[in-house]
Order: structure tokens, then sequence, then C-alpha cells
């Protein structure tokens, strides 16, 4: 009996060659599975975003010869900043603005009883210290290293504009645990504002929300400290970063170029 | 900067900048052991010296002495030693405002073509400065103790005379602090330098007597801590033996 | 030879030769659309810029005074010396929202400023007219001390050395039903003419008084 000639199979039902590296016929194991599917999803985004040509831009850009640890510093200064993001959103689960007493009983409860309060509690203030000791050798690095200057001179001002909101920060977030120390700083502070002539009287009350320190004065101030200033410090991160990774950054003042061997004219 | 300078800039930031590393993995190894470290500090400061809660804020108070947190006490002691009250907008505003606009124009007028420290004299020296101002500034405002409290110690000239000329020597210093002489004397590091002179080495520049004249007669606008309306007997004259011992 | 004058550009966009022009038309679409674009987006943004930022900033006009407050019978104040007093300046948050004032009975052969049924007892505020640091009154040495940036006051919270830049701040009091009543507080300057309240570091004499206007939040 002759036999039918076999249906055709359309090409994509035929059995695949298997990927390149693997044995043929052996059936995949779980962990190349399991690589399969992760690449299969970095493909599915990357299909839907375009972002891995960016990627590729910011990681593997070249940094100049003669980068040293100096320039460790600005990630230094991210890496509190997020450290203060982070410990921030947890102490707020606890934190009451309350300027009627429930705020300093929340912090005293968060130190005293919560667990881990304290130590949370701690990596934040000190935090802040930390952060802005960085801020300020991050920017000495580029003041002495003159890395201000052309190409980066707008780089420098969106940095100076991050040293002012990380001092904002911290002389707000100063009021919120509410002891002796938080509330006569920020009488003080707020009284600085108020010197300026003209406008600053109606600054500080703004401030305050009224011509005393009252209720409102601490709700004002812990929505400028959660609120307000970390979303203007995360966009100009977020400028500061793109501008470096497209200007690079500098190489050390003192290094000088030499050309390739092969790339210098010969003198005739 | 002319066109010049900055097109050879960029020349030979290419080239040093071709000659370089990836930044992945490279300078992130470096960033990511930085960022260990950084951390490993904040937990270690949070572990040994915790989160201190003072005491309720109270408007009331007349007894507490505020102070900022450490990274503001340059301009705590900034508005201390510009003293006269037509400058309290310079300490307050002035300075720190124009100290801001300079921080924000300096690529604007610095535009020299030069990056190296060393062949920017001025720059670099400037930098300095300021920096070793704030951290005079600094140092200064935090040993500014208040001026109702003092914590010169006895000196051993002192001790040796025994147990009742040291303990004449606290009283007269508690009296000291409690009776207002800081407000205008500096004494250690407690105390306002200004408007009377510096009392820290009183006793080698005047006898006791002098002193305890000075104190019933004092010129103006110091008040009298003599006669009837002063001091007691006893108070007085601890006064005069801790004012005479601080040599 | 007469001065040529460049023909003024008609109005209409038939006339100006662009392309595509209607008769009678003025504006073109695209910068209609151009101008619509803006526009909306403005109109958008102000619809909730402006009522949150007046919103904010609507305290500085809100005047809200406390009224008298008692404090004590007139035999408790001698006219030499200070008794300290505990006020309410912001209600409804406990100790954060009182202060202390200094309280003496007005003495003639000191206090140089005309008598009024007002100022019987000088209250002086213990807020220093520098920063805002609470001052101490220091019997011994009739000082008004603060513990911040060096001010020193006289027994009237007149500066006598420091960085003040006026006076201390001082209260309104009155008899009232046989009780020493403190009212609003009130600014001097170094002559003790009053003022309308001023916060701490504004200067009142000379130009100082136009330099830091009275906020209508306090105004009195």
């Amino acid at each position: 009996m002759p036999k039918l000639p076999a249906v055709p199979i359309p090409p994509r039902f035929l059995p695949q060659p298997p990927p390149p590296g693997t044995q043929r016929g052996r059936p995949r194991t779980p962990l190349e599975k399991g690589a399969e599917a992760g690449k299969s999803a970095v493909d599915w985004i990357d299909e839907r975003t375009s972002l891995s040509g960016g990627v590729r831009w910011a990681l593997f850009r070249k940094v100049p010869k003669g980068t040293n640890w100096f320039y460790t510093l600005g990630s230094a200064t991210m890496i509190a900043f997020l450290n203060q993001a982070v410990t921030g959103v947890f102490l707020a689960m606890y934190y009451r603005p309350d300027a009627g007493g429930g705020a300093y009983e929340s912090v005293r409860y968060i130190t005293n009883d919560v667990f881990l309060g304290q130590f949370v509690r701690g990596m934040h203030k000190w935090g802040s210290s930390v952060m802005v000791i960085l801020v300020f050798l991050h920017m000495g690095r580029t003041f002495f290293f003159g890395a201000y200057k052309y190409p980066r001179e707008l780089n420098w001002v969106i940095g100076v504009v991050l040293l002012i909101l990380t001092m904002t920060m911290s002389f707000t977030g100063y009021l919120l645990p509410f002891d002796q120390r938080s509330y006569w700083a920020t009488i003080v502070g707020v009284n600085i504002n108020g010197t300026g002539p003209l406008l600053g009287p109606y600054l500080s009350d703004f401030l305050r929300g009224g011509p005393e320190f009252s209720a409102t004065t601490l709700s004002r101030f812990y929505s400028i400290h959660m609120l307000l200033v970390p979303g203007a410090i995360a966009a100009m991160i977020g400028a500061h970063l793109y501008l470096v990774a497209k200007l690079g950054t500098t190489a050390p003042p003192w290094l000088r170029a030499k050309p390739e061997p092969e790339l210098v004219e010969e003198q005739l | 900067m002319n066109q010049r300078e900055k097109e050879e800039y960029l020349r030979e930031y290419s080239i040093l900048k071709s000659q370089g590393k990836p930044f992945f993995p490279y300078a992130v190894a470096k960033d990511g052991l930085m960022g260990c470290l950084v951390i490993a500090i904040i937990i270690a400061l949070s572990i040994v010296l915790g989160a201190e809660l003072g005491p309720k804020a109270n408007a009331a108070t007349t007894t507490y002495t505020p102070r900022p947190e450490w990274y503001f006490f340059f301009l705590f002691e900034l508005l201390r030693v510009i003293k006269p009250p037509n400058f309290v907008g310079l300490a307050t505003i002035g300075v720190p405002t124009l100290a801001m606009i300079l921080l924000f124009l300096l690529p604007f007028y610095d535009r020299g073509p030069e990056r190296h420290p060393l062949r920017r004299p001025v720059a670099t020296l400037t930098g300095i400065f300021v920096i070793c101002a704030m951290a005079y500034l600094t140092y200064l405002g935090a040993n500014a103790g208040p001026p109702t409290e003092n914590d010169i110690p006895a000196p051993a000239a002192v001790l040796a005379q025994g147990k009742p000329a040291v303990s004449e020597f606290y009283l007269g210093r508690s009296v000291v602090a409690q009776s207002g002489c800081e407000a205008c004397h500096l004494i250690g590091s407690n105390g306002n330098n200004g408007p009377g002179p510096e009392l820290t080495k009183i006793g080698d520049r005047i006898p006791p007597q002098a002193i305890a004249r000075t104190l019933v007669n004092p010129t103006e606008p110091m008040p009298s801590y003599g006669g009837s309306g002063g001091l007691p007997a006893k108070q007085f004259s601890a006064v005069v033996a801790f004012l005479s011992d601080l040599k | 030879m007469a001065p040529t004058r460049r023909p003024s550009k008609s109005k209409y966009t038939a006339d100006r030769g662009v392309p595509g022009a209607f008769e009678g038309e003025t504006v073109t679409r695209r910068r209609f659309m151009t101008g619509t674009a803006h526009g909306a987006g403005a109109l958008a943004t102000m619809g909730f810029a402006l009522p949150a930022l007046a919103f904010a900033i609507g305290p500085i006009f809100n005047n809200d005074t406390l009224g008298w407050q008692t404090i004590g019978t007139p035999d408790m104040f001698p006219d030499d010396n200070y008794i300290p007093a505990v006020i309410v300046i912001a209600p409804g948050i406990g100790e954060a929202g009182n202060s202390t004032v200094y309280i003496r009975a007005r003495n003639a052969s000191i206090d140089t400023t005309p008598p009024t049924q007002f100022n019987r007892w000088i209250a002086i505020s213990t807020r220093c007219a520098h920063l805002g640091c609470p001052v101490r009154w220091v019997p011994a040495s009739e000082r008004f001390i603060c513990p911040c940036h060096g001010g020193v006051y006289d027994l009237q919270g007149v500066r006598v050395g420091g960085p003040p830049p006026r006076p201390l701040d001082r209260f309104f009091t009155r008899l009232h039903d046989g009780y020493v009543q403190v009212g609003a507080r009130y600014s001097v300057n170094s002559e003790l003419r009053a003022f309308s309240p001023r916060d701490p570091g504004e200067p009142l004499d000379g130009i100082g008084q136009y330099l830091y206007p009275s906020r209508p939040s306090v105004r009195i």
C-alpha cells in the first residue's frame, strides 16, 4: 500500500535546533530553564521600553584614566540619601505630626518601645550628619579639581541646589522629634529667615503658619520634610546623574593626555 | 575660556576617556565599596551613640540653653561674633546669601582654563581659607558654654591649699555663674566676650582688694554687687576668692 | 531724499503672503493652535497651583487675637524686681504654646513712658529680641541674659550688650476685677516707643520700622 505523503508541517512547529552551547537531545536543566525565563522577561520589557540602549550608555561608558577614590564621594552621598529615604519612610509609619504632645510621644515610643526603633532612628539621625559631611567633601573635591569648569557649569549649579535642599532637609527634620532642642532651633531658624528686609517677616509667618509657633508649624515642617524637598532632591539627583553620564567624570587635573602613538603625526 | 581652549579641553578629555576603563564594573565596584563603608559608619554611629531624645518642647522655659546641630555651629558662632546690633541682618541673611550667590556663580566668574589646584593659587587659597574659617567657627561654636554656668576646674594652687579653699572656689564659681557676670565677661569657655573685659586670667592682673573694690564700685554699665543691695558677705568673699584664683 | 518708511505690515494673513491664507483671516491656524496649547496648559496649571498657594499662605492674613489672660493680683508684683508668669501664646498645643513673661509694677522713678491704663505693670517677654532664645532674669546683676548669642538687657529690657537690635518686647497689662491681666504683645524701639509686634531680629529704630513692616496677622 502506497504511503500517503506526510502533511507538511509549518516551519514554526518543527522541532527547534537547540540554542548554542546546549547538548543536542538532552532536556534542559531547570537552571537553564530559569536563565531562559529571565532572559525572555528582560527581552519582553526591552521590546516594550527600549531601555537597554540607555542602560548600556550609562553603565558601559568609559571613565577617564586616573579615576581614584575621590570620585566615589558623589555616589557615597547618594547612598546616604537612599539611607535617609528608606529609614525616613519607615519612621513615618510610627510618627504623628501632632504638636500637642503626640509628636514627642510617638518619637519616644519609636525610641524606647518599637523593635529596632532606636537603631532605625539613630540611622536616620546620624545618616543626616554623614550626608552633610559627604556633600561638603564632594563639593570640596569638585572645587579643588576644577571640575566645575567648562563643560560642567550647569552640573555645579545643580549641585549647589542640592546642597541647599540638603540643608533645608536637616533644618526641617530637626523640629520633628519635638524636644527642647528641636523647638528652640526652629524658633531661631525661622527668626533668621525673618530678618530679611521687607519680605522676611511675611516669610517667617508663612513658615510658621501664623504669627507664633503653633500646631500648624509642625505639620508644615513635616510636609516640607516628607514630601516637598525629598521629591525635589530626587529630581535634582536625576538631573545631576544624567549630566555626569552625558559629560563624563573629569580626569584628575594633574593628568596630561598622551595620544596614541599611531595617531601622532610624523614630524618631517 | 575661549573657543580654542574649550576645544583643546574636549580633545584632551576624549583621549583620557578613551584610555580609561568602563564605568561598570570598575568604577561601580569602588562606589559600592565606598557605599558599604558609609553605611557601616552610619550603623556604627547609630549603635554606639544611639538616638537621644531630649526633654519635651517647653516654650515657657527660661533656663534652657538652645544649641543647633553640629553642622550649623559655624552659622551659630557667626551670629555670636558679629556683635553690633546694626549688623544682625548681615550675620543672619547677608553673609549666608552672599556666600550662596558666590557659590552658585562660581563657574561663571572663574572661567580660566586651568584646572590644577596648584596652578590656581587664588581659588585654592580661598577654598582652604573658607574651610579653615568654617572649621574654626565650628570649633568655637561647639565650645561656647552658656553664660549661666561655669565649668572651670579648681587650679592646682587652690587644690594645694586644702578643702576650705576648694569649696570656697566652687561656691564663688556658682555665685558668679548665677549672678549674671558671664553676661558681659568671658570666663574660660563660658560667657560673652564683651562688653566687659575677659576674666579668665583676672587674678594675674588685679589683686583681690582691687577685685573687691571693683565689685562694690564698678564703672558703668556694670551694676554694684556690694553694699546693702548686693551679695551676702559669704557669697561676696567667695566671688572675690574665685576671681583672684583665676590665673 | 525723503526718509523711506517700511510699509506697515498688514494685519491680514492674505496680504502678508502666508500660504493657504483665507480671505479676512488675521491669525494663522498654526499660531492659533500654539496659543491655545500654551493658554490651556497655563490655565489648567493655574487652576490647581493658585488655590494651593493661596491655601498655604492664608495664615499670613489671619488675625486671631487671644484676649486677656489673668496672671495674679496686684500685690504679687513689686516695683524693683520681676516675677515670672506663664501665659498662653498659641492655644491647643500644651507646653509648646506657652511663654513666660516677667512682670513688675510700674516704677515712676525708672519708667519714663507716660502712664496709661495698660502699663501700670511692666510685662517683659522672655523671647530675646535677637533671634528668639529664652532670656532669663538674673536679680543679682539686674540683667536679662540670653544664653544663645550673647544678648544682655537691663531692668527696662533695653539692650546693654550683645547683638539684639531692639529692647525686649512687652505686653499690655491691665487691672480687671481686682486681677492683673496680660494682653497683646507689642514691640518697642530703643526709646521705648510702642510698635505693632515684630519678630525677633528686626530693628525698629530709624529705617528699621519700614524695612520690617508689621504683619496683618499680629497688627495692633
